[in-house]
């Protein structure tokens, strides 16, 4: 068989098992990942705009509603990505069932990138939905927002799958959450514009990938795409790359003693 | 109920020409302080059942994962259905059905759906793999529980769908680490007699177990490891009458002296082993000792004769220390 149609076909029965799994709490999977950018959108757009007039030209609601798009899909892989991964290796023995086959390694990783940019896509899909009905879409632009989201599903997957590896308790998984992944959905520009901060907050914010998500969702939602937009997806690709192969060593370390 | 494995038509296998299997040649297990196997040698036929004895740590477990390829070799050779271990990775997995230790079922789907995910693995046919997935359902006596919950299985269930698992691809190889490990006696005497079936199939069927009964019914020839090495190779009743002769006879005394019970039997004892209360004589021939004792008037209080088993073979052969 072609090499790469084995490894789509490998990474494909990965998706396979991942979906059948999802498929059974497909409705308290959605709730539970959907409350939390529901409540921020409702709580912070609604509450706290009543007191914020306008934030670059447009309503503190709309200015919040497409990073909040990003996010739900952040944390929709991140913690998907995190707490499975831990299980299937700590637990359930799911990976180690699939090495008993012919899949390998790298082929199990590819399968889990390809399912969670298929949950970035679903719950962003699901938000975009509601920020529509709430008339915050202004722009044809926004079909193009799975792009973004699948970059998410591998560069977001991709350190949750090695934390998840590396991890010896539940608690340690808690700490990239909590020191890594909450710090950046605070200051990724989703609640204010960056351009007033120290210039040396804003270069340390440039290199978070979710500041870069954000300004695309956000320019694709509004309609504002403008040439300069390009440097976000390639930022969005660079980490992408950079990071698919960091968590196949260490599943391999753990897997294949 | 006595339980036993319905038939399965496991038949339309594709042949593999060479006669043995699984060959291994100084085979070596390293982790980072412990040299778990110390360069072993043995050769697996096609069709029997070979099983891998020994005390917690002797190192089965690990020799049985580098045949399966789930360990890379340390050191040494390892031919599997004639590809090279270190290479032939992903040819060797499609033909080896890998039954682990922990019963590693997927607990978020139900029986048939980890069969037909399973099946996916090895890019099987939907429809070929629905179908024969029905079959070993029934195989293991888990028919009419297809779309029950993993979580829901009893410790004997979930091994029986291990096993249903490992032969959804029709594997030429059946390896089974520990297969009846905390099992009740019925699902026992189940895995047994599908293990024969699959043999009597053609099956080549590798085991390790510290059940000696169940290495004595099963297995056509075995090795017993301690200590990263095999110590003995051989069927088991040749291995049996070789180490430990054919009776043995337990004498049970408080504290006393076993010199003259040895000195009674005399010639006729081939091996005397003690272990707490017990005092354990083998010989080479049934009969031998107690015609012994009666001639010189030796008449212990409690006495058991019987025959000679693989448990002699193994506590003779590794000591009865306990080892975790």
């Amino acid at each position: 068989m072609n090499r790469t149609l084995r490894l789509l076909r490998s990474a494909g029965a990965v998706w396979w098992r991942d979906f059948v799994a999802w498929r059974k709490f497909w409705r308290s999977s959605i709730l539970l990942n959907f409350g939390e950018p529901l409540t921020n959108l409702l709580a912070l757009g609604v509450g706290l705009g009543a007191y914020v007039a306008v934030m670059q030209g447009v309503s503190f609601l709309q200015f919040i509603a497409p990073g909040l798009l990003a996010v739900t899909a952040m944390n929709a892989v991140t913690f998907d990505a995190g707490f499975e991964t831990y299980d299937k290796l700590n637990s359930s023995g799911v990976y180690a069932a699939m090495l008993t086959s012919p899949l390998t390694v790298p082929e199990i990783v590819l399968g889990e990138y390809l399912w969670e940019a298929t949950r970035a896509i679903l719950y962003g899909a699901v938000f975009f939905v509601v920020i529509l009905a709430f008339g915050l879409v202004h722009s044809w632009w926004s079909l193009l927002l799975p792009v973004p989201l699948i970059l998410f599903g591998v560069l977001f997957t991709a350190p949750a799958l090695y934390v998840a590896a590396v991890a010896r308790t539940h608690e340690q998984l808690f700490y990239y959450f909590s020191l890594v992944i909450t710090p950046m959905f605070m200051f990724s520009g989703v609640f204010f514009p960056v351009a007033h901060l120290p210039w040396i907050v804003q270069d340390i914010i440039y290199i978070l990938p979710l500041y870069h998500g954000v300004l695309l969702t956000r320019a694709m939602v509004l309609g504002q795409m403008t040439p300069s937009i390009v440097w976000q997806f390639v930022w969005l690709i660079l980490y992408a790359a950079v990071l698919a192969y960091l968590p196949v060593r260490a599943l391999a370390r753990r897997l294949t003693t | 109920m006595v339980a036993v494995a319905p038939d399965l038509d496991l038949a339309s296998r594709p042949s593999v020409s060479a006669e043995d299997v699984i060959v291994a040649r100084g085979l070596e297990k390293t982790y980072t302080d412990v040299r778990a196997v110390r360069g072993v040698d043995f050769t697996i036929h096609r069709g029997e059942c070979f099983a891998f004895l020994g005390p917690n740590g002797a190192g089965k477990s690990s020799t049985i994962r580098m045949l399966s390829c789930l360990s890379p070799l340390s050191g040494g050779e390892l031919t599997v259905l004639g590809h090279n271990a270190d290479i032939g990775e992903r040819r060797i997995k499609e033909r080896l059905g890998i039954v682990s230790q922990d019963d590693n079922v997927d607990p978020d789907l139900s029986l048939m759906e980890n069969l037909l995910v399973y099946a996916r693995y090895f890019s099987m046919p939907a429809e070929e793999a629905r179908q024969h997935a029905d079959e070993l359902l029934t195989f293991m006596q888990l028919e009419g529980r297809s779309k029950a919950a993993v979580r829901e299985l009893s410790g004997g269930m979930r091994r029986r769908l291990v096993i249903a698992r490992a032969l959804m691809h029709h594997p030429d190889i059946l390896v089974l680490d520990e297969p009846t490990t905390g099992l009740d006696p019925q699902a026992r005497l189940l895995v047994w007699g599908a293990v024969q079936q699959l043999k009597a199939q053609g099956v080549t069927i590798v085991l390790t177990t510290h059940y000696m009964d169940e290495a004595e019914r099963l297995a056509d020839r075995l090795v017993v490891m301690d200590h990263g090495r095999i110590l003995q190779e051989d069927a088991p009743r040749p291995l049996i009458e070789r180490t430990v002769g054919r009776e043995a006879v337990e004498i049970w005394h408080r504290g006393g002296d076993d010199a003259p019970f040895i000195a009674a039997a005399g010639d006729a004892l081939l091996l005397s082993d003690r272990h707490g209360d017990t005092l354990v004589l083998y010989a080479g021939e049934p009969g031998r000792i107690g015609q012994a004792f009666a001639r010189q008037g030796i008449a212990p209080e409690r006495m058991l004769v019987r025959p000679t088993n693989l448990e002699d073979v193994f506590l003779t052969l590794t000591g009865r220390d306990l080892r975790e």
